[in-house]
């Protein structure tokens, strides 16, 4: 893991984390926002730790579960990081969907969290 | 007691002394050039023989443009280039009262140069007049600088040259210690001094961005505009401390494409009541300027692109004021018309110098040589290994040359313009940040005509000249899934030129006739005009009148003249 450069690291560990609270228990994402947080789901916008939880524990499935086919980190100049997932999901029982999301994650008193999200279902699967 | 026979003296008479002080004292307050005094200092020997710029005798001819005040010297000498058989160098150009003046040497040219009179139409249809008459060798000419004089100021001249920042400081030429030593006077307000100065930075630093002239007595800026033709790449310049006492002496430098600009110091500061006002003549003249002694000025209002381009809009769903919007649209047409191009290198200048870019696709579990996007790994000799199969990440490209070294590799594409979907996800007076899904088509190479479909964000800051900067670049690339291919590129035509477009009711259509026949434009532009402006013939016949006064409409839009 050492040859990795640190925001691969700090992208990846996110990641990680995200889509495994995600797939889990989707009403502990709050941790990873802050109040000043904005989320972009669908083209729809969502501002703030509390509305984005809301918006992501009413989404009309029970069980999901997100795979993920390529990330993406960057280092931005003003020290954030910008992470790029593209990826399958499955909810419920629907066929598998393909999907895209955009983090920008900021550190915060020494946590990382995220500042911006934005998510869009790809129309048609991967190959 | 009247003098009788003992008027004699040494002096002839002169019936127009009196005028003859009176010019030399109007001189003086102008800071021309002190003619005698040079005269006491230089050997008789410039007056004989030296006549040329090459050594060689010749005749000079000064060349005179009356009225040649009120119009824009580069606009006026590239007229009259354009009209005369002959190429020539102009020598010494400079305005007096109304006129243009300049001279050129050598009967032949001087009678080509007269053939052009009344051949150059300025603005208001008015002919242009040109004067050709013989005249003395021209001052800087005249009184060029020996070669040793040459060599020493070229050393000087390197001496305060900063590389690393491609600058240039001749505060107080005069005084500096080494010309001074060699007995050189480097008087910057004399028309050969300047000329001599210009020819050393266009030989040896030709790529100069920074000039500083402060402390330099210039009273007036016709040497310096030489800079415009022989140095076109300053931006940046110092005047601070001079004589400078009008504004219309800094309309002389309009050619260069100035950034920042110091003027504090010159007479001319004191003419204005207010610093508003002073600002705003200066941004009148340069309306690119960012600085201005020193103070950020507010960043410049351009209107409009440079050429239309029809393409249909793209399906946008973001929150986003309309100038956004319209800011990021416009980004992505010229960003996707230079990377479609073949050329990419003309994206250095979308980048920041230290920005970030990554590409990342999709592999098949088996090697990934294999996979049609093989192409987009053909660059990226240190691949990783990928850990998991389907991740395959290449290293991270940094800094501007390096980014557009990696896309210029990365096989020849065209976008469809139509099919691209933009998030505007962020966005503060400082950063902006926008993701673009869409489908392109590969149309060269052995994966020719096969589409693929990406994701790409940037995160951008806004650039001085309404554009966007990239500091942030990501994209992904897949292949496009059969229905993707199948509706993507469906209008055939090339999306980023004028192509005629869904139907048009009746009456649309004899406003594109119309329009086409008033302007002149060909029926498509004129279309492109009036959609641009929804249908409103007034307001679009104003926007194309603008438009083409300031020259932005390409030669290929109007109709042949046959």
């Amino acid at each position: 893991m050492g040859d990795k450069p640190i925001w691969e690291q700090i992208g990846s560990s996110f990641i990680q984390h995200y889509y495994q609270l995600f797939d889990n228990d989707r009403t502990q994402l709050g941790a990873i926002y802050i109040d000043a947080s904005c989320l972009t789901w669908e083209g729809q916008q969502f501002q703030g730790k509390a509305a984005i939880v809301e918006k992501l524990s009413s989404l009309p499935v029970q069980k999901i579960q997100h795979s993920i086919t390529a990330q993406d980190h960057q280092p931005t100049p003003d020290s954030c990081i910008i992470s790029m997932v593209v990826g399958q999901l499955k909810a419920d029982e629907d066929p598998i969907m393909g999907f895209h999301q955009m983090f920008l994650l900021k550190n915060i008193n020494d946590a990382w969290v995220c500042t911006n999200d934005m998510f869009r279902l790809a129309l048609h699967n991967f190959g | 007691m009247v003098r009788q026979g003992s008027c004699r003296d040494a002096t002839p008479h002169t019936p127009y002394s009196t005028r003859r002080d009176k010019r030399r004292v109007k001189r003086q307050r102008e800071g021309h050039i002190h003619i005698t005094v040079w005269r006491e200092r230089k050997t008789l020997r410039r007056e004989m023989g030296e006549n040329t710029q090459d050594g060689t005798p010749g005749s000079w001819f000064k060349i005179t443009i009356p009225y040649g005040r009120k119009y824009d010297k580069t606009w006026l000498m590239n007229s009259i280039q354009s009209h005369c058989s002959v190429p020539f160098t102009p020598v010494d150009f400079h305005y007096v009262k109304n006129q243009a003046r300049f001279f050129v040497q050598d009967a032949g040219t001087a009678s080509a140069l007269k053939d052009v009179s009344y051949k150059i139409w300025d603005e208001k249809n008015r002919k242009i007049s040109i004067f050709v008459n013989p005249s003395t060798v021209p001052y800087s000419v005249r009184y060029k600088l020996e070669p040793e004089e040459m060599e020493q100021l070229k050393l000087t001249i390197n001496k305060r040259y900063d590389v690393s920042q491609q600058a240039l400081d001749l505060q107080s030429l005069r005084f500096d210690p080494d010309l001074v030593g060699h007995d050189i006077d480097m008087i910057l307000n004399r028309r050969n001094c300047m000329a001599a100065t210009l020819q050393i930075i266009e030989e040896n630093h030709p790529e100069l961005l920074s000039l500083n002239l402060s402390n330099n007595k210039l009273y007036g800026l016709d040497g310096l505009s030489d800079i415009i033709q022989m140095v076109p790449t300053v931006r940046i310049l110092n005047l601070s401390k001079n004589e400078l006492n009008l504004v219309w002496e800094l309309n002389k430098m309009k050619g260069l494409d100035l950034e920042e600009l110091w003027l504090e110091g010159n007479p001319l500061c004191d003419t204005f009541p207010d610093q508003p006002t002073y600002i705003s003549a200066i941004k009148d003249c340069f309306p690119k300027l960012l600085r201005l002694d020193g103070q950020e000025l507010s960043p410049p209002v351009i209107t409009d692109t440079d050429t239309p381009c029809l393409i249909k809009p793209c399906k946008e769903s973001y929150k986003g004021s309309d100038a956004l919007k319209s800011l990021v649209l416009q980004f992505l047409q010229q960003y996707y018309l230079i990377y479609d191009s073949g050329d990419r290198r003309g994206l250095l200048d979308a980048y920041h110098e230290e920005a970030c870019f990554s590409l990342a696709i999709p592999s098949s579990p088996e090697d990934p040589a294999l996979s049609s996007l093989c192409e987009y790994f053909k660059e990226s000799r240190n691949m990783k290994k990928p850990k998991e199969p389907s991740l395959c990440v290449q290293p991270l490209k940094h800094t501007k040359h390096n980014i557009v070294g990696s896309l210029c590799v990365l096989p020849k594409t065209q976008h469809d313009l139509s099919s691209f979907l933009v998030d505007m996800w962020f966005q503060t007076e400082k950063v902006l940040c926008f993701s673009v899904n869409g489908v392109f088509k590969e149309v060269e190479g052995k994966s020719q005509g096969s589409v693929r479909a990406f994701t790409r964000t940037f995160i951008a800051t806004p650039a001085s000249n309404s554009s966007l900067c990239i500091v942030n670049d990501e994209l992904f690339v897949r292949d496009a899934t059969p229905t993707e291919t199948q509706s993507a590129f469906s209008n055939q035509e090339p999306t980023l030129t004028p192509s005629s477009v869904p139907t048009l009711s009746q009456e649309q259509q004899k406003m594109v006739h119309a329009f086409s026949t008033q302007s002149g434009m060909k029926l498509e532009w004129s279309q492109k005009c009036l959609q641009d402006n929804e249908w409103n013939y007034t307001r679009a016949g104003q926007v194309f009148t603008m438009l083409k006064n300031e020259g932005k409409i390409p030669e290929e839009a109007f109709k042949q003249i046959t």
